[in-house]
């Protein structure tokens, strides 16, 4: 306990003293955690925004003209037995002819005579399968019910909406990983100077007798807290960039970045990480 | 105590010792003497276990050369205490903290580590001195608090690398006169000099005299 004590007071005393190299490994962090952190909530937004156009996505099925109701009837319990399936809407000829009226501002009988617009369902799946290979799959089994005309989805969209989402979610991990290395290697290099300026305290310690990770130790604990000190400053600079955005600009993008604590423990979290490993790989070179 | 078995140990062309074979018991008083270059530092660099012998093996009590593992060197350091000619003190602390270092290392608990470091620190003449950060003491003084740093832990063996190179003669006689009393507390005391007008000063002192790396006056 009183070398824990003391530990953590030697960590303390070593950020107290780190001056300018300290205060370099601390920038670094930060500047780092404030770019980790803008990309999240950005990456974070558009798979949302990603998501929103897929729940819109729904598949069209046309019946064969002059089907019986029943028919009808026991068609839409079939589809409501297929469990990918959320939401089923059936559109009659007559609601179809409404809406060509009021899509295009001309009643169908005006122009034909009679009504050409077949029956119809509009499906939409539940979230798990809002994607190619359950469309494909969906659609392929409603096409083998005899009154089913022709079903239709936006196929193109939906391949491009996923080949985007695939893209984004591989860029934003890479951005992710990459960053919080390159911010390791960063703050490691920057903390190596400060043990650099204290290599004196390392071999007096080795000395006396302490053990590696007696000497480690102090050195962890200040790189933890300067990770998370790193953090503090990014997580200020983030809130206040979103609170400044959300109260002055919202009404000019239509757009309001929100973050929860979880977002901001997070970023602490892995400030310290940062430091702690930057830390670690710093001190290793000094204990071979 | 401390024995050298038929020891080589070369770095660079020059420097290093050759076959050495040498025993030191407790409680001796030994001085190991020789020009610079001459292999002093390296036979204690051998004893704390800073450098290894590519022939041969340095025992000192259970701690063996070619067996010991490295997390085991730390354990070796704290039965032997160290000074240095530049007294390698942390001048950002002050004196108390220069001297209980040592301690903390090993875990004490810290009444007793106030306990001792008043000790010692009384012991070697620094009572007064206690709070003072090591800048601002002499050269002397600095000595002393490293001579403090290193009794404090009660080692076997005190080794003193030119322990007076910085300091005026005056001083350095005080400083031999202090550490003919540790020894006669009980504690084994090697001083690697090239100052031979030290040796008169301790008169039942071992002396050993080394030469291109080699002991010149085998005991």
């Amino acid at each position: 306990m009183i070398v824990l004590w003391f530990l953590i007071k030697e960590g303390f005393r070593g950020l107290w003293r780190s001056n300018y190299a300290g205060a370099f490994s601390i920038i670094i962090i930060a500047l780092s955690l404030i770019l980790i952190g803008f990309g999240y909530v950005a990456a974070r937004d558009t798979l949302v925004m990603v998501e929103n156009i897929r729940s819109q996505f729904d598949i069209t099925i046309f019946i064969q003209p002059k089907v019986a109701s029943a028919e009808l009837e026991n068609f839409t319990k079939e589809l409501g037995n297929i469990r990918e399936i959320e939401r089923i809407i059936y559109i009659s000829t007559d609601s179809a002819a409404a809406q060509f009226k009021l899509e295009f501002g001309e009643d169908i009988f005006d122009i034909l005579d009679y009504n050409p617009l077949p029956p119809s369902f509009t499906i939409s799946l539940k979230p798990p399968a809002r994607n190619l290979i359950s469309v494909e799959e969906v659609a392929a089994r409603i096409k083998k019910f005899s009154i089913v005309d022709e079903v239709k989805y936006r196929k193109t969209f939906l391949q491009l909406l996923e080949k985007y989402q695939r893209l984004i979610f591989v860029a934003v991990v890479s951005a992710f990983i990459v960053l919080t290395l390159i911010s390791i290697v960063l703050a490691s290099n920057s903390i190596k100077m400060t043990i650099f300026s204290r290599r004196n305290v390392i071999s007096t310690m080795k000395l006396v007798g302490a053990t590696n990770n007696f000497i480690r130790a102090p050195f962890m604990i200040e790189g933890t807290l300067e990770g998370l000190i790193g953090a503090l400053i990014a997580a200020i600079v983030i809130g206040l960039t979103f609170y400044f955005f959300n109260n002055y600009l919202q009404s000019f993008t239509g757009y309001r970045a929100i973050v929860s604590y979880r977002f901001y423990g997070g970023l602490i979290g892995l400030g310290s990480v940062i430091g702690l490993l930057g830390s670690m790989r710093a001190i290793r070179r000094f204990l071979e | 105590m401390i024995t050298f078995f038929n020891v080589s140990c070369t770095f660079g062309k020059e420097a290093g010792v050759k076959n050495i074979n040498l025993t030191i018991n407790e409680g001796e008083f030994v001085f190991l003497t020789g020009s610079s270059g001459a292999g002093k530092s390296t036979l204690l660099r051998l004893i704390y276990m800073d450098l290894f012998p590519e022939k041969g093996k340095v025992v000192i009590r259970n701690f063996d050369s070619s067996k010991v593992r490295s997390s085991e060197i730390p354990f070796l350091r704290r039965k032997v205490g160290m000074i240095f000619q530049d007294f390698r003190l942390l001048e950002d602390r002050n004196v108390y903290e220069n001297v209980a270092l040592s301690l903390y290392v090993s875990h004490y608990k810290t009444r007793e580590i106030r306990q001792r470091v008043y000790n010692v620190l009384n012991q070697v003449g620094l009572g007064h001195r206690v709070y003072y950060n090591s800048k601002e003491l002499s050269g002397g003084e600095q000595q002393r608090v490293a001579i403090a740093r290193a009794l404090v832990k009660e080692p076997v063996v005190l080794l003193a690398d030119e322990p007076t190179g910085n300091l005026d003669p005056r001083v350095s006689s005080d400083l031999m006169s202090l550490l003919t009393r540790i020894n006669q507390n009980g504690t084994a005391v090697i001083v690697a000099t090239h100052n031979y007008s030290l040796i008169p000063r301790v008169p039942n002192a071992r002396l050993i005299q080394v030469n291109e790396g080699e002991i010149v006056n085998p005991t």
